[in-house]
């Protein structure tokens, strides 16, 4: 083993010895930086992996041959070897990435990069005070001269800004240093930390002063304007240096100065920090510009980090897992997203639409993006797992809270962003490819699926890497260039089989769900059959779904229900981008998906008060004071899928806008994961009181309001995919309420409405998909007539529509008939009411369906259409025999799971299956019999008609004559067209869009806070040094008001 | 006497940041700068001296015997050596910006370099 | 003005964070910790007479290597800023000749600024002074000759070949106390000698007489650098 001191002999030595050499050898210049980069790599890998393989103990190296406190000594352990080998990697790769520049300025550019790294290895290695000063000094030197690396003049503005406040920030740690020395007669960081600096006079206002100077470093909300002219303007692989070295570096500087300073200072670091977080993120929400938006993006992950720091008293041995999770995902993520904006010509955020163009560049920007975010399975998952439970272990709701606020925020910058790639206007001639900035930025990505894997293996939670169902949606990333129609058959075999083999282990629950969403998902993916050519991006982001779902309904840790419901999302996500207008539907059922997934964390984390794998059915037990707080927060976070009203704004669009197989999958299986998760939570928590408010009365009530809200929208709907967007609005408001009841035949409703629901509304989406495919528009008025053409989707929207409508004799009915019962079980009157009124008003909607598209004239353009495609009317047909037979024989599936809900509702309710005949304590329901009635009442009706009707005279289509001038906007002379006019005079304020235009308010109120807030920044590299003095004043003002004095 | 030295010092810095938070003028603010760098100094080795001793130098005048005794404490002037430097280097730093600025942009107000901001 | 009220008042409060520092101020009467320990030690460890010099060079020789990188790197960003893009700027104006005193006392100063330079470098264990102040005496002797004649040009190459030389002949000593002595920087590989002798005190003149010569060659490189930018 080399000492690790080479580490910062090697890169001194070799940045001298760059300036013996004559300044025309650039070669072998560039060729002693690399090997000197690559050296000091391998000494800290060769470290880190005896101390996280071979158990080594931290290696003291005492300079001078004296003990410390009397010379400097340094120290290296895990974590410094870490943040090491991440630092010299960074750098080797910043110069492979730089490698034109470096050559134009020759070998004095190369000589700063090398003491630059080895500046800041020194800065984490070195355990004494001083020499910590130095260190950072040597740093902010060469960071003066690497940001003239740039090819961008404007660097050199960004740079004296920089200067100007550094020189600040060493006044105040020289003072802070010296005094700091005086009290404690040492300059050893370990030395000070044992001589407790608070307790001498002076000690702690000196500890203040180096405290503010190093945190000043990492660039704290407001003191930061000069960082981010530096990211914005600085060469991108110096931007991505700056950010994840230097960054880094600093962090672990504070670390350390945390020793020193002891418990009583984390409580600031953790308010600086937090502060920071959510500023940073919300201007970061109106930047245009890449590169600085990357720089406000990292000016908040390290405030982040910097927050959690402040938490250490309470994370314990999942500290340095946490924080080092944190802050590797981020460095990973952003060093990677610097070195694609190297590839990206213009320096806006649509700009990068030009990456479409390269599918592998794509893939790279979802796994940074998904770092930074923290989704599964990425080290941040996990450390934001681990955080949450501790803090809310600890009671720290709050921090919490603004820590999940703030990940908002920036998720929702970071995928609009992702969506303006997928969707915005680009050309391949927006990029500047070069191999080796490929590469390197390809290597990135690579490390972070190999720190997804290692944070996997450290978890204790298992590792989602480890799940066969995410590591089959996975394969699926490498199978892109096969054809799509073989990866079609894969998909449909994968989720047969994973349905065949989990089948045994499944409960009579379970199964109802898991046939929906497997063999449910393969009978939607036949639809799939239709696309032709590769249709890159599809499989993996549907199967990433289908993963999600499966491993959710046989979750029994909270752990893999939030991993599996995070991963439903985000490939959901991916899936409803694809549709062309897609763009900001997608992104809002992102941010309100991960909103809601947020709230579930929340619950989970204070449902389990610190106990790290809480089972799910460990809710039945958690105590009072938490318990309504844990229903709420889960309750709130599930109906956000399901789609209640209030926060079901992003719904239509998400799912109208979809692909045509697409639409029924986010719809018919998606949403019941919503479904699953509230059943699971009413299962194990029952009834909660808060504030004397019965909790289910509430959601019965959100229930019943989001049936009628989302019946009445959909009735004033023009767009047929819209119309059955709203129509899944109110469906699931009927499955809400009928949960809410909290009795047996509720219960038994809502399960009938998982299969139900599946059924009519993925085979509606299909056929009304494979219309709009054929008439190339999704306006009902502009259709009409199309009976003749497309019978097979007639029949399918009939057959979809009496079974929507719950009028005899298909399965709705049987819905409707245990629901009726339900209600008559339970005493709620008004909301009952509300929930009978939503009936007939779906009628109104669906007869549209047949009336407006089917039945009328049909119009001239497309008198040559065909049926739909082949493989989009196989599932509908299937779909039509499947509701037949559960019409008939709904006990096939309802009969076991009636035996399983009666252990929650014991011997009360339940109904009785005699041979094909059910009854409950209100009557019997016998389907063939029902079925048998409506057939002989409807071939009897038939038959009369046609005897009344034998002389009626077809006639033409074009035997009337138009006169008259042609009418402004032609659809308002259509019959169809505003159909319900009446109605909406009569109920239109029910439907105004209050709720999405409060959640407009919102989003604008946080631009405009954004907008006007960041207007600090003025530019003036003076007022940002007045900032940090304002800075270190307020923090001063505000801890001498804390501690009383000193 | 040694919070004579001290208190110059404060107040050499609090001089030199007023004049570098209020001048546009980038070679004011540099100076400005030097100043305050100087009053830095000045504290850094006033917090070294002890009243009645002598410098750690080890001579006729003072024994290596007698040391403990005699001198004061050398840690800050050893401290103050590198702060100078390091300050020197930083001050050639700006001036070199100062001077690359005026010849790319003409300008020497810092006040007009806005061009980078939000 | 409102800048002006602004950084007045943060100012006040910066002074009054400072002014409470000044009041918790107590003078020590006795060497803490570690200042005793060098005033025991430093005779007989390092055989350095001037206890400030061992500490800079042998104690706290990283602060110092890192000092001493400070100057390399200002010298080369310099360097690097200054040679972009003015390679053939020639003067346009006459400069008017310089007084025949200046001329005349450079010509016999220089040559003793150049000794006084080398004594205190040398003499850095044993007295006030060393390598840097001497490395400053050195580069003001530059400086009188390039007031002396602003057109004046020292060689480049041979500024870089002292700096480099320098800073690995620091660096390499101190890799060399790590094979012989107790550690990195240690400057006990050469032998502590005499006392108060001009070779004693281990490899500590040989260190401060490099970092003379570079903090010299540095600091004449950036008066250089800077004097050719001269153009107006």
């Amino acid at each position: 083993m080399v000492s690790p001191i080479y580490i910062i002999a090697g890169g001194l030595g070799a940045a001298f010895l760059l300036g013996l050499l004559p300044a025309k050898w650039r070669t072998f210049a560039y060729g002693i930086t690399l090997a000197t980069l690559a050296f000091m790599s391998w000494v800290a890998g060769s470290w880190l992996y005896a101390f996280a393989v071979n158990g080594a103990l931290p290696v003291e190296i005492f300079t001078a041959g004296t003990q410390p406190p009397f010379a400097i000594n340094l120290r290296v352990g895990l974590a410094e070897a870490a943040l090491a080998l991440l630092m010299t990697l960074t750098g080797l790769h910043a110069a492979l990435y730089m490698k034109d520049t470096l050559f134009k300025q020759g070998r004095q550019a190369m000589a700063i990069l090398l003491i630059f790294i080895m500046a800041l290895c020194g800065v984490v290695f070195t355990r004494d005070l001083f020499n910590l000063f130095v260190f950072m000094e040597l740093v902010m030197i060469s960071t003066g001269g690497l940001v003239l690396l740039s090819s961008d003049q404007r660097a050199l503005g960004a740079g004296i800004k920089y200067l100007i406040v550094s020189q600040l920030i060493s006044m105040l740690m020289l003072i802070g240093i010296v005094f700091a020395y005086h009290a404690t007669g040492t300059l050893n960081i370990d030395g000070m930390a044992a001589a407790h600096i608070n307790l001498f006079k002076g000690g702690s206002l000196a500890f203040f002063l180096i405290f503010m100077a190093v945190v000043a470093e990492l660039k704290p909300f407001p003191a930061n304007g000069w960082g981010l002219d530096i990211y914005e303007s600085a060469h991108p692989a110096f931007s991505a240096l700056f950010s994840v070295a230097t960054g880094g570096a600093t962090l672990y500087a504070v670390d350390k100065l945390l020793l020193i300073g002891g418990a009583q200072w984390l409580p600031m670091a953790s308010a600086i920090g937090i502060v920071t977080f959510i500023a940073a993120n919300l201007f970061a929400l109106v930047q245009t510009n890449d590169r600085r938006l990357l720089g406000y993006s990292s000016v908040a992950q390290i405030g982040l980090i910097f927050t959690v720091m402040g938490q250490q008293d309470i994370l314990g041995e999942r500290y340095y897992f946490i924080a080092g999770g944190i802050l590797l995902a981020h460095a990973v993520a952003k060093a990677g997203l610097f070195w694609l904006s190297g590839l990206v010509k213009q320096r806006q955020l649509t700009d990068w639409a030009a990456l479409r163009s390269q599918p592998l560049l794509v893939f790279a920007f979802v796994t940074f993006i998904a770092l930074l975010v923290g989704l599964p399975p990425f080290p941040g998952f996990y450390a934001k797992w681990d955080l949450a439970h501790l803090l809310a272990a600890d009671g720290r709701l709050w921090l919490l809270g603004l820590i999940l606020f703030g990940a908002l925020l920036e998720a929702a910058y970071l995928f609009r962003w992702f969506g303006y790639i997928i969707k915005r206007e680009g050309s391949e001639a927006g990029l500047a490819l070069q191999p080796m900035k490929v590469d390197a930025t390809l290597g990135a990505v690579v490390v972070a699926w190999l720190l997804a894997y290692l944070w996997g293996q450290l978890s204790g939670h298992g590792n989602l890497l480890h799940a066969i169902p995410l590591l089959f949606a996975l394969l699926f990333l490498p199978l892109e260039w096969l054809p799509a129609k073989v990866k079609n058959i894969m998909a449909i075999a994968g989720l047969v089989g994973w349905f065949y083999l989990s089948y045994p282990s499944y409960d009579a629950f379970q199964l109802i769900f898991a046939a929906v969403m497997l063999p449910g998902g393969a009978l939607i993916l036949l639809a799939s059959f239709q696309t032709q050519q590769r249709r890159v991006g599809f499989y993996p982001a549907a199967m990433l779904m289908f993963a999600g779902l499966s491993m959710l309904i046989v979750a029994k840790g909270s752990f893999d229900f939030f991993a599996a419901w995070e991963t439903l999302t985000v490939g959901s996500y991916f899936l409803i981008l694809r549709g062309k207008h897609s763009e900001p539907h997608a992104l809002s059922y992102l941010v309100f998906s991960l909103g809601g997934a947020f709230l579930i964390l929340a619950g989970f984390a204070l449902a389990a008060q610190g106990v790290m794998d809480f089972q799910i059915a460990a809710l039945a037990q958690v105590a009072k004071p938490f318990a309504p707080w844990v229903f709420a927060l889960l309750a709130i976070g599930f109906m956000t899928k399901t789609a209640s009203v209030g926060v079901h704004i992003w719904l239509p669009g998400a799912h109208a806008e979809a692909e045509t197989d697409v639409s029924p999958m986010v719809s018919g299986i998606l949403l019941k994961a919503g479904l699953f998760g509230l059943f699971v939570l009413l299962m194990t928590m029952g009834k909660q009181q808060l504030y004397g408010v019965e909790l289910t009365h509430v959601m019965l009530w959100i229930g019943a309001i989001s049936a009628l809200v989302g019946n009445l929208l959909a009735i004033f709907q023009e767009d047929a995919k819209r119309l059955l967007a709203y129509s899944s609005v109110g469906q699931m408001g009927y499955a809400l309420f009928g949960l809410a009841l909290m009795n047996h035949l509720g219960w038994l409703m809502a399960l009938m409405f998982v299969i139900n629901h599946y059924i009519y509304k993925s085979m509606l989406f299909l056929s009304v998909g494979g219309v709009a495919k054929r008439t190339g528009t999704r306006e009902m008025y502009r259709m009409g007539g199309l009976i003749t053409l497309m019978p097979l989707s007639f029949i399918a929207t009939l057959i979809g529509i009496i079974a929507v409508s719950g009028v005899p004799p298909l399965s709705g009915f049987g819905g409707r008939w245990i629901f009726y019962n339900a209600i008559m079980t339970a005493d709620y009157r008004l909301p009952m009411v509300i929930i009978f009124l939503a009936g007939p008003i779906a009628f109104l909607y669906l007869f549209r369906l047949i009336h407006t598209v089917f039945l009328g004239q049909l119009k001239d353009e497309f008198r040559k259409i065909k049926e739909a495609p082949f493989w989009i009317i196989l599932p509908q047909m299937i779909f039509v025999a499947a509701l037949m037979v559960f019409a008939l024989v709904p006990g096939v599936a309802l009969r076991k799971v009636d035996v399983y809900l009666s252990q929650f509702f014991a011997g009360n309710g339940h109904l009785n299956w005699e041979g094909l005949t059910i009854s409950s304590d209100f009557g019997y329901w016998n389907p063939v019999a029902i079925m048998v009635i409506i057939g002989v009442i409807f071939s009897t009706l038939f038959a009369w008609l046609l005897f009344v009707n034998r002389k009626a005279q077809p006639v033409k289509q074009f035997n009337i004559v138009f006169a008259a001038e042609r009418p402004f906007r032609p659809e308002t002379t259509h019959y169809a067209w505003n159909f319900f006019a009446p109605y909406r005079k009569a109920l239109g304020f029910l439907t105004q869009p209050l709720v999405t235009r409060f959640w407009e308010a919102v989003t604008e109120l946080l631009h405009s806070a954004a907008e006007v807030l960041r207007r600090i920044y003025t530019g003036n590299g003076q007022t940002y040094a007045i900032h940090l003095l304002a800075f270190v004043v307020v923090v001063y003002l505000l801890w001498m008001g804390g501690s009383d004095g000193i | 006497m040694d919070w004579i030295a001290m208190g110059t010092g404060f107040t050499l810095i609090l001089m030199g940041l007023y004049g570098a938070l209020t001048n546009r003028n980038i070679l004011r603010i540099i100076v400005s700068f030097t100043v305050a760098d100087t009053g830095v100094n000045l504290v850094l080795v006033a917090v070294g001296y002890m009243h009645g001793r002598t410098a750690p130098i080890l001579d006729e005048a003072v024994s290596a015997a007698q040391a403990v005794t005699r001198i004061i404490d050398p840690v800050p002037q050893a401290l103050v050596l590198t702060a100078i430097v390091i300050g020197l280097g930083v001050t050639a730093l700006m001036l070199t910006y100062a001077y690359k600025l005026y010849e790319v942009k003409g300008i020497l107000d810092i006040s007009k370099c806005k061009d980078l901001k939000w | 003005m409102i800048r002006r009220f602004a950084v007045f008042l943060l100012l006040l409060a910066l002074g009054s964070i400072f002014v409470n520092l000044l009041m918790g101020y107590v003078p020590d009467s006795e060497l803490n910790l570690t200042a005793r320990y060098y005033a025991e030690h430093t005779a007989q460890d390092i055989g350095a007479a001037n206890i400030v010099t061992a500490i800079v060079i042998t104690y706290r020789g990283l602060d110092t290597l890192g000092e001493v990188t400070v100057l390399f790197l200002t010298a080369t960003i310099i360097g690097m800023v200054l040679s972009q893009g003015q390679k053939h700027r020639a003067l346009q104006r006459q400069l008017p000749p310089s007084g025949e005193l200046l001329t005349t006392g450079s010509r016999l100063l220089v040559p003793l600024i150049l000794l006084l330079g080398a004594y205190v470098f040398l003499n850095g264990h044993l007295t006030p002074g060393g390598g840097f102040q001497g490395g400053a005496i050195i580069a003001s002797a530059a400086l009188l000759l390039l007031l002396t004649d602003p057109l004046r040009r020292f060689s480049h190459r041979l500024i870089s070949v002292v700096e480099s030389v320098s800073g690995l002949v620091f660096v390499a000593s101190g890799v060399l106390g790590i094979l012989y002595a107790g550690g990195f920087l240690d400057s006990r590989i050469l032998s502590t000698g005499t006392f108060g002798a001009l070779f004693s005190a281990g490899v500590i003149p040989v260190i401060y007489s490099f970092v003379g010569l570079k903090v010299g060659a540095e600091f004449t490189s950036m008066l250089t650098n800077l004097a050719e930018t001269e153009q107006s």
